[in-house]
């Protein structure tokens, strides 16, 4: 089903959508009763009845939201700026209509420009009855387009868990049918939605907060960067080590590109250089040291008078006094 | 003679054979009507110790027989010297520890302490550690009587080392204080090997079972640190002494005060008689009333001229050297030049070295001369001596902090500081959940809180 696209479309997908359809998703999820595990934990703690104490219980499937995705087309570019939520109806098994029609009216008169492009999911791979909703969104637009978020947490993937697919008709078995194929995309941000982006990502404080958060979220980007860096140089060196031993064969022109890039290394070299570069790293140790000692002296400070309140047979009588 | 010692040491036998087939649970009597059963028993002892110091559960058995036997032992304390022979230190030692302590539990003569010094020495480096610290007292003890031995035979550097083997080997860890360390930094302290003692109190102890043994611990640390000319390290074990939790004055710690006095004069150039807020209200209010003549001393040095200050000296001076603190108050005097020629510095750039000799009042440029290379060399101050012309120039500070010496050095300052951190967080937490500290911090608050009545502060900090 997820073959490339021929449609020759381009599609840009704004942030805000992806963040939209991840909300709505984590909401319901959490809303729902008894709580949905999560799937990559096991649900085997010892609560469970003795019945089936043995059994694993099995965790509830994670529910499928949907939504619709609005924006614009100009040409071959079909760009995805918003995107609202639906209730879906297991009866009719579509989408509630008449929602539908009055949300897009109320969308018209805030973004005269958007039309419904298409509709969103959330899954780990297109469905057979995906298929009727989206025929059924055929009479709003000729060729919507299907955006599909897979919720589930994966640490190896490196790419965005959204997919889209269009439409296409393709004869299978000499019958012409529609199915959904895969269509490429990129990203695209404006200003203010990078601003948000950032904020969801990094979960600065929204006041701009004390001088101490911001320390602190500052210290754990560098932090985290370094990390990466370490364990990327770990590999490398790792990568060396093993070709020295001969366990993987040598392979020159890696080891040209690493010989050059630890030519790059010591940029600057010279006595000046250190010298300075010495004095601000005993500077920013000697406030740490400083700030550690104030730390500790006020924790000693504390605990004298609390020892002087408590073993202190003629301490001063202190305690509260009427007025502050 | 030969016949009656085979026949006991058959019986020997048969005994010791009776001995181990059977729980023994009753030591044998130690009646004089026949010293060959005593002896006998002594031997099965020693045999016993011989064969249970194998393996630990054996070490924990024996320690309980032992303790049965300890009274017996000691009544036969004069003749058990030649079965200590049989036994060797470093498997037995928990045997060898209590027979020795045995020994030496009676009144011991000059002769014999010889004797039983180079035992004990021998039995203190080659003993197993596992085994004394399951005695830990009885060690501690006998210790403290090879102490007394030491200082009897007039030879306290015989003790020093093996004390010091002592000392680690009976800690359970290094921040651990025993009640051997007061005894050994006395031993070192009399015998004149500073350094030894100084290795001992590189250790941060931050474990104490005996009041008694900090105080004395701290008092004789200073002392050594004043030997070996480290005020600063004997200021900080003095201000212990002097700070340390006391309900009543003490004598070490009005000995601790006056020394602290006079280090504190040498070292900073200033003494202040008040305490801080964490010494104790008792020191606080009654040091002051002991050490009269001292901060006097410590006032007329305040006032720089040197003239007051020998003529002070010399009119308290038998004060001084009843407490044996005659030489340190000299070493006071002779700071007092120091802190004068360093006061220079501040003013001067270039000065000769007659204007240096007739301001700090010094007989003459020669003397002038000779403190101020002195104090080159000890590094108390940057200067160069042009002696063409007799001037001296006084020079900045040429250490730049830019050193990776340094950075080393202030990164591993944090690290300590970080676990010291750690440890006072955890005594804060304790000291919070103290019953009796509980109890007077809910005493002392009001009946009813100030805000309960009024929402409206009755002033504003504005």
């Amino acid at each position: 089903m997820a073959s490339s696209s021929s449609s020759g479309l381009t599609f840009k997908l704004h942030p805000l959508v992806i963040v939209n359809i991840s909300d709505h998703y984590t909401r319901v999820k959490s809303q729902m009763n008894p709580p949905v595990a999560s799937t990559s934990c096991s649900n085997t703690n010892g609560s469970g009845n003795g019945g089936d104490s043995a059994a694993v219980v099995a965790p509830a499937p994670p529910p499928r939201v949907y939504g619709c995705v609005i924006g614009v087309q100009r040409g071959r570019t079909v760009e995805i700026f918003n995107s609202f939520e639906l209730l879906y109806d297991p009866s009719t098994d579509s989408l509630d209509r008449a929602f539908l029609l009055k949300k897009q009216e109320l969308y018209k008169k805030v973004f005269p420009n958007f039309y419904v492009l298409g509709w969103y999911s959330t899954g780990s791979d297109a469905e057979e009855a995906d298929m009727h909703i989206h025929k059924a969104l055929m009479d709003i637009n000729e060729s919507p387009v299907y955006v599909l978020l897979n919720p589930a947490i994966n640490h190896a993937q490196k790419d965005l868990p959204v997919t889209i697919y269009e439409s296409e008709l393709h004869v299978i078995d000499g019958i012409p049918q529609l199915i959904f194929v895969n269509s490429s995309y990129t990203i695209e941000t404006v200003e203010a939605e990078r601003i948000s982006v950032d904020h969801v990502a990094h979960l600065k404080p929204s006041d701009g907060g004390s001088a101490a958060t911001q320390l602190a979220a500052h210290l754990t980007s560098i932090h985290s960067a370094i990390k990466m860096l370490n364990s990327r140089i770990r590999v490398l060196h790792h990568y060396l080590v093993a070709m020295q031993k001969g366990e993987i064969p040598c392979e020159n022109s890696l080891l040209r590109q690493v010989s050059s890039l630890l030519r790059r290394l010591p940029a600057i070299e010279s006595e000046k250089f250190q010298d300075d570069f010495l004095m601000e790293y005993s500077d920013t140790l000697l406030i740490t040291y400083l700030a550690m000692f104030t730390n500790c002296s006020s924790t000693m400070n504390e605990l004298v008078e609390k020892f002087n309140t408590a073993y202190d047979r003629h301490s001063r009588r202190g305690g509260r006094t009427a007025f502050m | 003679m030969e016949a009656g010692k085979r026949k006991t040491e058959e019986e020997q036998q048969t005994l010791v054979d009776r001995k181990r087939k059977a729980e023994i649970s009753e030591p044998p009597p130690p009646t004089t009507t026949s010293t060959t059963v005593t002896m006998n028993a002594v031997e099965s002892l020693v045999t016993q110790i011989q064969g249970l110091s194998g393996s630990p559960n054996d070490v924990v058995a024996l320690h309980a027989h032992l303790n049965k036997v300890d009274e017996a032992l000691r009544g036969e304390s004069a003749r058990l010297l030649p079965f200590l022979d049989q036994l060797d230190p470093s498997i037995h030692s928990l045997g060898y520890l209590y027979l020795l302590d045995a020994c030496t539990s009676g009144p011991v003569s000059k002769e014999q302490a010889t004797n039983l010094v180079l035992i004990t020495s021998r039995f203190l480096t080659s003993c197993s550690t596992e085994q004394i610290r399951l005695a830990p007292e009885k060690f501690t003890g006998m210790c403290k009587r090879f102490k007394d031995q030491v200082l009897l035979i007039e030879a306290p550097m015989r003790g020093v080392a093996p004390l010091l083997v002592a000392v680690r080997k009976v800690q359970p860890s290094s921040e651990h204080l025993t009640s051997l360390h007061p005894d050994f930094l006395q031993l070192c302290l009399l015998a004149k090997c500073y350094k030894t003692g100084v290795s001992l109190l590189e250790d941060d102890i931050f474990e104490v079972t005996q009041p008694r043994d900090l105080f004395l611990y701290c008092y004789y640390g200073g002392m050594i640190c004043i030997g070996q000319k480290h005020f600063q390290k004997a200021l900080e074990l003095l201000h212990n002494v002097v700070t340390a939790p006391m309900t009543s004055i003490n004598a070490i710690a009005v000995e601790a005060y006056k020394k602290y006095a006079l280090v504190s004069l040498i070292d900073n150039g200033q003494f202040s008689p008040s305490l801080p807020k964490y010494a104790s209200s008792t020191a606080q209010r009654n040091f002051k009333n002991f050490c009269q003549p001292y901060i006097e001393l410590a006032n007329t040095y305040s006032t720089g001229k040197i003239a007051e200050l020998e003529t002070f000296v010399q009119k308290h001076r038998e004060k001084f050297d009843s407490d044996n603190n005659l030489g340190l108050v000299k070493q006071v005097v002779s700071s007092m030049y120091k802190r004068n020629i360093q006061r220079l510095t501040q003013t001067y750039l270039t000065l000769s070295l007659q204007d240096i000799a007739n301001t700090v009042q010094l007989n003459s440029a020669k003397e002038a001369e000779m403190h101020v290379l002195q104090m080159i060399q000890d590094g108390e101050i940057f200067a160069t001596i042009n002696q063409k012309d007799g001037m001296v120039r006084f020079l900045e500070d040429p250490e730049q902090y830019k050193s990776s010496g340094v950075i080393e050095r202030i990164d591993s300052s944090i690290q300590r500081l970080m676990t010291l951190s750690k440890k006072l967080t955890n005594m804060d937490e304790q000291m919070s959940c103290d019953s009796l500290y509980l109890a007077k911090a809910g005493r002392e608050r009001q009946r009813f809180d100030f805000d309960d009545f009024d929402s409206v502060p009755q002033k504003f900090n504005m």
